[in-house]
């Protein structure tokens, strides 16, 4: 029977093998994604017929990187009234992803339900799913950079960086329009100075 | 001048197309959909032989912005998630965030009461909703002014708590905000007083109309085997024999002390799931009249710690203990030990869930929303095979999905 774990948490100490009493209903397993589709085949043997969701999580500086969680619950395969289902059982797996080439088996095959749910994490997180039917974006268009729920994608998204200066904003001695990302405060330091005459410009640099 | 760089227009996966086959794009714009959802239809004559379900058009990024809000301003947009009952989402938000506290047993007894209240309160009106737009589906247009006029009511017993009729934010971490006001319980009673003439306005005008059977009855029947396998919960499981209802199962917020009953259908069709429904609603009601008698007792409505409930405002100006943790909590927020947990309650689509992730700072680390509304949305890759054309909006309309829920 596997220890309950708990996912690192902290954001200074990230320890993926904290152990702590579950607070809810579930038991918690974590594996490795080699032994992900082995665990859930046998899980899925033992009785648990509904695979509720898939979600994913990022720790940005722990190693690994994400974790994949399946949420498992173990209804009976039949005609069941309230007092025969009692308190299902409640799995939860925990299986962690490097942050470099994320990659898990896909479970599709025995649960149509992660199907959307694992292109999810897909769009969002940039995991890898291997051997799903229809691995693409479902949330973010198709043609989407980057992975939004990822921890290092900036909030409001790189579309912004980009977004041309108001008209108003012309007025000024700075030329409009903000420079691309990344060189954002040292370039616009240097296109004032420029503007001014204060530095000499550069071959080929507008004035 | 830089230019917005325009990227090119959404590709859409068109199946392969042949002979006696035509390819039919349903939506985004359709207002039989429900919301924004497109449906890349492919039918030979009038049945249907692949569906393949768009969904994205309503993304709004509530989980990515819910990770760069406090603990105690993440519900304001988590209640935008199921628009037609936002008192569930942030009731199980905070259920869950409770969860991580530790402080599940010591939220007042009254504020229990209340928070149970709202949530039948809602499901009702998001049944109604439903309700409504199902019957405009199939051509029964007066079930819906039937419908929204009892919704209305409910709407106005929400602003009259919470000050805002879609989305007031009443519930709060530790409690709800505020006691119900004066003159709240005796319209709370005339609303009871009226709805069992409306439900059986609403039964009468529908259940055993033949046009309305016709369009339903053996229409997307879901197997119990399918509804596991697809994740289905709530009354779209219910319809197909497996009573699982979260409030049974996992009873939260005192729902063990009331008696309602489950009600399930074994057939599995489009008219199962509306009878569940109907149904459903008349527990909810009992469920409600139990409340209310319970409601007549006074007592506090929020949690008596000022680590996590800023004190009242009376005391602000007498204490300066007060004065610092209303600071506090309003200007740094409520710090949650870390951990992860998941929660679930019981809303009016089916098991709406919460993974959340803490790491012991005033921003939640990840919040996961585990949307009953996607799973059933995603049904329809295998419920509508087969079927005709025409029955593509009775299904959906039967599965009853938000896409504030499902795009997120």
């Amino acid at each position: 029977m596997p220890s309950p774990q708990t996912p690192p948490i902290g954001s200074t100490a990230l320890d993926p093998t904290a152990v702590r009493p579950p607070i809810d209903d579930a038991i918690i397993e974590r594996v490795e994604p080699s032994e992900l589709r082995a665990r859930l085949i046998a899980l899925k043997r033992e009785g648990f017929t509904m695979l509720l969701d898939i979600g994913g999580v990022d720790y940005l500086e722990r190693k690994p990187r994400f974790d994949v969680v399946y949420h498992l619950l173990k209804l009976p395969p039949r005609v069941s009234s309230v007092a025969e289902i009692g308190r299902p059982e409640r799995r939860r797996l925990l299986c962690g992803v490097p942050g470099e080439d994320a990659r898990v088996p896909s479970v599709a095959d025995l649960w149509p339900s992660a199907d959307w749910a694992e292109r999810e994490v897909y769009d969002l997180f940039g995991i890898v799913f291997e051997g799903h039917p229809d691995l693409r974006r479902i949330q973010m268009p198709a043609d989407w950079e980057g992975h939004p729920l990822r921890k290092d994608y900036p909030l409001r998204g790189p579309a912004r960086e980009r977004t041309p200066r108001p008209v108003f904003a012309n007025k000024s001695n700075v030329r409009a329009g903000t420079p691309p990302s990344g060189r954002t405060a040292a370039a616009l330091q240097r296109q004032i100075a420029l503007a001014r005459g204060q530095v000499p410009p550069v071959q080929g640099e507008a004035k | 001048m830089s230019t917005i760089d325009v990227p090119p227009p959404r590709k859409l996966e068109i199946v392969e197309q042949s002979g006696n086959e035509m390819v039919v794009s349903i939506g985004p714009q359709h207002p039989s959909t429900h919301g924004v959802l497109q449906v890349i239809t492919q039918i030979e004559g009038e049945v249907i032989s692949r569906a393949s379900p768009e969904i994205g058009y309503l993304h709004t990024g509530i989980e990515k912005s819910a990770e760069n809000l406090f603990w105690t301003q993440a519900s304001t947009v988590i209640e935008r998630m199921d628009y037609l009952s936002p008192l569930s989402n942030a009731l199980c938000y905070f259920l869950a965030v409770e969860r991580l506290l530790g402080v599940t047993d010591r939220i007042p007894p009254r504020a229990q009461q209340i928070r149970v209240l709202m949530a039948e309160l809602h499901r009702i009106a998001s049944h109604c909703v439903w309700l409504g737009t199902h019957g405009i589906d199939v051509g029964a247009l007066s079930v819906f002014f039937y419908c929204f006029d009892l919704r209305e009511d409910i709407l106005d017993l929400t602003e009259a708590a919470g000050g805002a009729r879609m989305h007031p934010n009443y519930l709060r971490l530790g409690g709800v905000n505020g006691d119900l006001p004066e003159g709240y319980l005796a319209r709370l009673d005339a609303l009871i007083e009226k709805f069992p003439g409306r439900m059986a306005d609403l039964r009468r005008l529908l259940q055993k109309n033949p046009i309305f059977q016709d369009r339903t009855v053996d229409i997307g029947v879901l197997s119990l085997e399918d509804a596991l396998a697809w994740g289905a919960t709530g009354p779209v499981l219910r319809a197909s024999g497996m009573a699982y209802d979260v409030r049974k199962a996992f009873p939260y917020c005192g729902y063990e002390q009331y008696e309602f009953d489950v009600p399930t259908r074994t057939e599995g069709d489009a008219y199962a799931r509306f009878l569940v429904r109907l149904d459903e609603m008349e527990e909810s009601m009992r469920i409600i009249r139990q409340v209310r008698k319970q409601l007549d007792t006074p007592g506090p409505v929020m949690i008596d710690d000022p680590k996590i409930a800023p004190p009242p405002k009376e005391t602000i100006a007498v204490s300066m203990e007060a004065l610092i943790h209303h600071f506090k909590i309003v200007s740094e927020g409520v710090r949650v030990p870390p951990g992860d947990v998941y929660q679930s309650v019981e809303g009016p689509r089916g098991e709406l869930g919460y993974y959340i992730v803490s790491n012991g700072d005033n921003k939640p680390w990840r919040v996961r929303t585990r949307p009953p509304s996607m799973y059933h949305t995603q049904l329809l890759k295998t419920l509508t095979i087969g079927e005709l054309i025409a029955d593509m909006v009775v299904i959906i309309g039967s599965l009853d999905p938000v896409f504030g829920e499902v795009d997120r």
